[in-house]
């Protein structure tokens, strides 16, 4: 996904002169390219992230499109306070991109994990989350961060994924993607675990249990007939984020459906509420915390069980 | 130099570079620049006869082998059980301290907050008369977080003479040198204007460590600019930008082995 972004960003900035890469000291060798396509429009600020956030929202108030880059906590959390007031409350057409969104930096540990990145740039009015799933929609939310009138937050995985949406795709900047279709339960994605809910899918698939599957590209602004109209044909939702329980698509999704009155039972998937301190790789954490295609799995029977006790009898 | 600090920096080395071969990690060069200012600390100057020991923040906190390693030598944790554990799926020890894990005082990882936990910690230890020192390490790319600025002017003001900053000046940071990011130098006569006592002394020479990190201030927090080099003590990875990304494979065992047995040999 990483290296999709900075292929797409180097593309925009020859195209657009407005266009400027600030970075907070991260990204060996990737900003070269960029470089060379718009000389003297990238610019290491050193590691300081509230000075990184400060400095494009000036950038972005003199009439320029600045994307500024970090590793996720420090480009959400690191410099909140200028990303509220410079950038949101200004309304300025700034796109924080936050690299290794979730556990994608697994042993580097809770420091470098994203788990309320989606959570804490949702609650800020203006502000447009995008979540995309793998390289190629990478590359069309980063042009939608372009054509974007406001501030965006854009999330990337690490880098290498592999492509999970169809090639076909497209991405319409609010507008969840339908994967699956299947009566039995509505599985909802955000991000890079993407792979992991197409998989549980899958896996349900040859249990007979048939998944709707729903891929928020766009977090925010959020989608919200798209999955009440799932949650009515399915009756029952599960969520599956790499970020905590609290603040992001489970709880976007819940509102969505208490506020629409519909009576179908949500489960969250994701991180507990409590900072990651088990120790490993992405793979690892994500399947000690129950968020791999097994996981996803076990929640998802679990629910269906419960709702659907006689269905298990037969 | 003090025969026990030489012989640890020795033994953190060897833990350090056995625990990134075992993880397969980054940031090599980061805890090598370190290994000598650590194992002059604690051996030499965080410890207090009759005393809890002075206090250790270790800021840059993506040296945390350095700090297991050097935790191993003297005693704190285990070597065998730092390079099992470090990184490890399942493993105890992250690839950043955090506090909790024995030993570590602060929880690192995001640059630029160890300086004002540090004036906290001195703060507290000044109320209480207690004669207890806090020691702070951060990066030279680090100093370009304001929040580092920050406590550096208010510790100044407060006179603070209990809490010392030593700064890994090793030249290199995420993207470049220094120099070429956000030139900070002349960091003695910046670091004097701000109210403190700036000393300036080689990195890896532990008689001069231990001198500077000796002695406290009188009535003014005490600075050492620490000159170091990158990747000290392993040929290929000195001043070597790339180091702090690149990780070690079984291949590169062999050769690891012999910059260490030549260290031996001079040691
Ligand atoms: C707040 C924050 N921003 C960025 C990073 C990513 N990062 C980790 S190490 C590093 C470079 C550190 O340079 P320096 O302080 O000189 O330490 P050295 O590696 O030279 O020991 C960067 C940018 C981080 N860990 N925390
Ligand atoms: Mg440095």
């Amino acid at each position: 996904m990483r290296d999709a972004f900075f292929e797409a960003l180097a593309e925009l900035a020859r195209h657009d002169e407005r266009v400027w890469a600030l970075t907070g000291d991260l990204g060996i060798n990737l900003f070269d390219p960029i470089e060379q396509a718009a000389p003297g429009r990238v610019l290491n600020v050193g590691i300081a992230e509230q000075n990184l956030v400060g400095v494009a929202a000036g950038l972005a108030y003199a009439g320029r499109l600045p994307f500024a880059y970090s590793i996720a906590p420090f480009v959400t959390s690191r410099p909140h306070d200028q990303v509220r007031v410079d950038v949101a409350m200004a309304n300025a057409p700034v796109t924080l991109v936050g690299v290794g969104g979730g556990l994608a930096y697994g042993y580097l540990g809770p420091t470098h994990h994203a788990i309320e990145d989606l959570g804490i740039m949702r609650a800020l009015p203006n502000m447009t989350v995008l979540a995309p799933a793998d390289p190629a929609e990478v590359r069309r939310a980063t042009r939608a961060a372009f054509a974007a009138d406001g501030p965006v937050y854009l999330r990337l995985g690490k880098n290498g994924e592999p492509d999970v949406l169809p090639g076909d795709a497209s991405f319409v900047l609010g507008r969840a993607t339908r994967l699956r279709d299947g009566d039995d339960v509505t599985l909802v994605s955000t991000g890079a675990i993407l792979g992991h809910v197409v998989a549980a899918a899958d896996l349900l698939a040859a249990r007979g249990v048939a998944a709707t599957v729903l891929h928020y590209g766009t977090l925010k602004p959020f989608d919200a007939e798209a999955v009440v109209a799932a949650a009515a044909r399915t009756g029952a939702v599960v969520t599956v984020e790499e970020h905590s329980i609290i603040g992001g698509l489970g709880s976007a999704t819940a509102e969505a459906l208490a506020e629409a009155g519909a009576g179908a039972p949500v489960r969250r998937v994701g991180v507990p509420d409590a900072f990651v301190s088990a120790v490993g790789s992405q793979e690892h954490l994500l399947a000690h915390l129950g968020l791999d295609a097994d996981g996803i799995v076990a929640t998802t029977l679990a629910l269906l069980r419960e709702r659907r006790p006689t269905r298990s009898l037969r | 130099m003090s025969a026990l600090s030489a012989q640890r920096a020795e033994a953190a080395r060897r833990t350090v570079l056995d625990a990134a071969l075992a993880a397969g990690t980054c940031h090599i060069g980061s805890a090598l620049s370190i290994v000598d200012v650590l194992a002059v600390l604690y051996a030499d100057v965080l410890p207090r006869a009759g005393a809890e020991p002075h206090r250790f923040l270790l800021s840059k906190g993506h040296a945390a082998t350095a700090l297991y390693a050097t935790l191993a030598a003297a005693g704190v944790m285990d070597a065998g059980e730092v390079v099992a554990g470090y990184c490890a799926d399942g493993g105890h020890l992250a690839g950043h301290p955090e506090r909790g894990v024995p030993g570590v005082e602060m929880t690192g990882g995001s640059l630029g907050h160890g300086p004002a936990i540090a004036v906290g910690t001195a703060l507290a230890d000044r109320h209480a008369a207690a004669g207890r020192r806090t020691f702070c390490l951060v990066g030279d790319g680090e100093l370009n977080e304001g929040s580092v600025w920050e406590a550096i002017a208010l510790a100044g003001h407060l006179g603070l003479g209990d809490l010392t900053l030593v700064v890994d000046a090793n030249g290199l940071q995420g993207l470049g040198p220094t120099a070429d990011v956000v030139d900070l130098e002349p960091l003695l006569p910046k670091l004097s204007s701000f109210g403190w006592d700036a000393r300036e002394v080689g990195g890896h020479d532990h008689d001069a460590l231990a001198s500077a990190l000796g002695a406290p201030g009188s009535d003014r927090p005490v600075a050492v600019v620490a000159r170091t080099t990158k990747g000290h003590g392993i040929s290929f990875m000195e001043n070597e930008l790339m180091w702090h990304y690149k990780s070690l494979k079984a291949a590169d065992r062999p050769r690891i082995e012999a910059e260490l047995a030549a260290r031996e040999g001079v040691a």
